[in-house]
């Protein structure tokens, strides 16, 4: 299951990614081409950095490739080592819960209730907003997900989790 | 009190190991709670972050990201040392000469110094090793080499300053890079030079080498990266962001020229620089989020106004942000520092008569040394891990490494043409 929502959420970024580099190119193409600079493709392309951006948050979560400075985590053993990679998973989820999902969704009402639209696409501000909670939910998901397994592979190894964790 | 909880949150979190990123967003996050409705604050921090990222000069980043990518396979930077071995190889300690110069050229074309690190280092430092180079040696000189083509264009640090700093053109960032960049680089060959004497170490013979012509050709059509992006600059055939889509195609046409690449890994391509994207995004839209609060709660005033009472000699106050900077950079990561930085120094730079565009090459230059300091360099630990050597063994050689940038960093600082002759020439700066 959570193997195939990763596999959607990557799916998407690629399709968001090559959105994006399409975009700008076809920016300089139409200017010397078409004679006639089209112009939603900024637009566009700020909207799908949005997205890559936040939603490709994500993605990192899950492949746990955010930048950190693990000078600490590496240095601890056994249970402790554990401890504070549960801790870290904790704090991940205390952001993507409250800021990402309560303030983002909060930040989706409040543009929709406004009706914002953008310039050129005339799409609605909240759209572009929307891709926060959603990534940040993800994130909780993916973040629930590590601490289980983490505090399940410790169980049958406590006296001896140091090996445990090494494996891992 | 919210400054305090600011940053006692980060930094206890950073220690921990909590990505960098989600302490930047937390201590937002508690700090902003302290002073406003935390409801409001959660939706204040969302916006910033989203809005943040939602600007047209950061659409440059996942493209060079992008085109970075495409380009650094290992065919290329194998082309690229045997085009600076026979440029350089014959001279005395000629293959730390060759590290420096592969090592600058492919930091400028794939953008990112640990790429140039892993790539570059995994060639050199065995080359090295057998003739007879200090693998300690190697290995420190391709992390501080590594850096400096983060100086030269494409340079994403740069548009992440240029964003920063509220409007200093991209284009003429990326013209004023070039010189300090090289100046970084002639430094560090100084040290190879005094080296190669001191060790007596002979150049590679040079029937060995290919001939410069033959191997200029192969190396030049990704040389021709950097030609391409900053002319079509220059000449206003495009913009910065819009160079990053000519630069992807044009790395993309390359690779499957030179058969690095299949149309089938595109979407594999992809997907890393979207994620790569989203490392870097994630955190600039915290860092965004909390340079704003800082703002909002007259940090950078309050630190103006605390340094220049301490001083108002110019020269002593430049000093002092930069040793500020150092410190910030051996332990933070680039773009969160230009983020939260430039906003708190700049006004004070300005102030002393320094240009935005020279403060921000000043900075770059400064947080780069911090890539290769300890505790927390990336470039040094990826350095150590190509190696197999140790971060203290390394310690000793990049003494004289860390000497040779700093002098850079001071002509940088206190001669402001090394940055802004070639903007100047070029017309993209007064």
């Amino acid at each position: 299951m959570m193997h195939f929502i990763a596999k959607i959420l990557r799916l998407a970024l690629v399709i968001l990614m090559g959105a994006l580099v399409l975009s700008v190119t076809w920016q300089v193409l139409s200017r010397y081409v078409l004679d006639q600079p089209a112009s939603w493709t900024e637009e566009a392309a700020r909207f799908l950095l949005v997205w890559v951006g936040v939603l490709g948050a994500a993605a990192v979560s899950y492949s746990r490739e955010h930048l950190a400075i693990d000078l600490l985590p590496r240095r601890l053993q056994g249970r402790r080592a554990l401890a504070l990679r549960v801790f870290i998973e904790c704090m991940v989820l205390a952001f993507a819960l409250v800021a990402m999902v309560i303030g983002g969704s909060r930040l989706v009402m409040i543009t929709w209730e406004l009706n914002q639209l953008t310039p050129a696409l005339g799409l609605p501000t909240a759209v572009l907003y929307l891709v926060v909670p959603l990534s940040g939910a993800l994130m909780v998901l993916f973040s629930c997900l590590q601490i289980v397994t983490l505090l399940s592979q410790s169980e049958p190894h406590l006296s001896d989790s140091d090996t445990a964790m090494k494996e891992s | 009190m919210v400054e305090l909880a600011l940053i006692g949150v980060f930094f206890v979190l950073l220690f921990l190991g909590v990505p960098v990123a989600f302490c930047i967003g937390l201590a937002t996050a508690v700090a902003m709670s302290l002073s406003i409705d935390w409801l409001a604050a959660v939706t204040t921090i969302a916006q910033r972050m989203a809005g943040g990222i939602n600007s047209f000069a950061l659409l440059a980043v996942p493209l060079f990201i992008l085109s970075g990518q495409l380009m650094s396979s290992g065919g290329i930077a194998q082309r690229l040392v045997t085009f600076a071995r026979s440029l350089v190889g014959q001279l005395p300690g000629g293959l730390a000469f060759v590290n420096v110069i592969s090592c600058t050229l492919f930091g400028a074309i794939s953008g990112s110094a640990v790429a140039a690190t892993s790539a570059v280092g995994g060639v050199m430092v065995p080359a090295m090793e057998e003739d007879h180079y200090d693998r300690d040696f190697s290995a420190a000189l391709t992390a501080t080499a590594a850096t400096t083509g983060l100086l030269i264009p494409p340079s994403n640090i740069l548009i992440v300053y240029a964003v920063a700093s509220g409007g200093v053109s991209i284009a003429a960032l990326f013209l004023g890079g070039y010189l300090p960049g090289l100046i970084v680089a002639l430094c560090l060959m100084v040290v190879c030079a005094v080296y190669a004497r001191g060790r007596d170490l002979a150049g590679v013979n040079i029937a060995s080498a290919p001939p410069i012509a033959r191997s200029f050709l192969q190396a030049g059509p990704s040389l021709f990266l950097i030609v391409l992006v900053i002319g079509g600059i220059i000449g206003g055939v495009f913009t910065a962001t819009e160079a990053g889509a000519i630069a992807v195609i044009y790395a993309l046409v390359l690779s499957l020229i030179y058969r690095e690449m299949t149309l089938k890994d595109l979407p594999e391509i992809l997907l890393r620089a979207a994620q790569t994207t989203a490392v870097v995004m994630v955190l600039v839209g915290t860092s965004i989020a909390m340079s704003w609060l800082l703002a909002f709660q007259n940090v950078p005033t309050v630190v103006a106004d605390a340094l220049l009472s301490i001083s108002d000699n110019p020269l002593l106050l430049l000093l002092l942000i930069n040793i500020v900077l150092l410190v910030v950079g051996s332990f933070m990561d680039m773009t969160p520092a230009v983020l939260i930085f430039t906003p708190i120094f700049l006004p004070i730079a300005t102030q002393l008569g320094m240009s935005p565009l020279h403060f921000g090459i000043m900075m770059v230059l400064n947080l780069c040394i911090g890539l290769c300091t300890p505790p927390v360099g990336s470039v040094l630990f990826v350095s150590c891990a190509v190696a197999k050597t140790t971060i203290e063994r390394m310690i000793r050689p990049l003494m004289p490494m860390y000497l040779a940038m700093i002098a850079a960093l001071l002509l940088v600082t206190y001669v402001p043409e090394v940055s802004e002759a070639l903007p100047r020439a070029f017309g993209f700066y007064q």
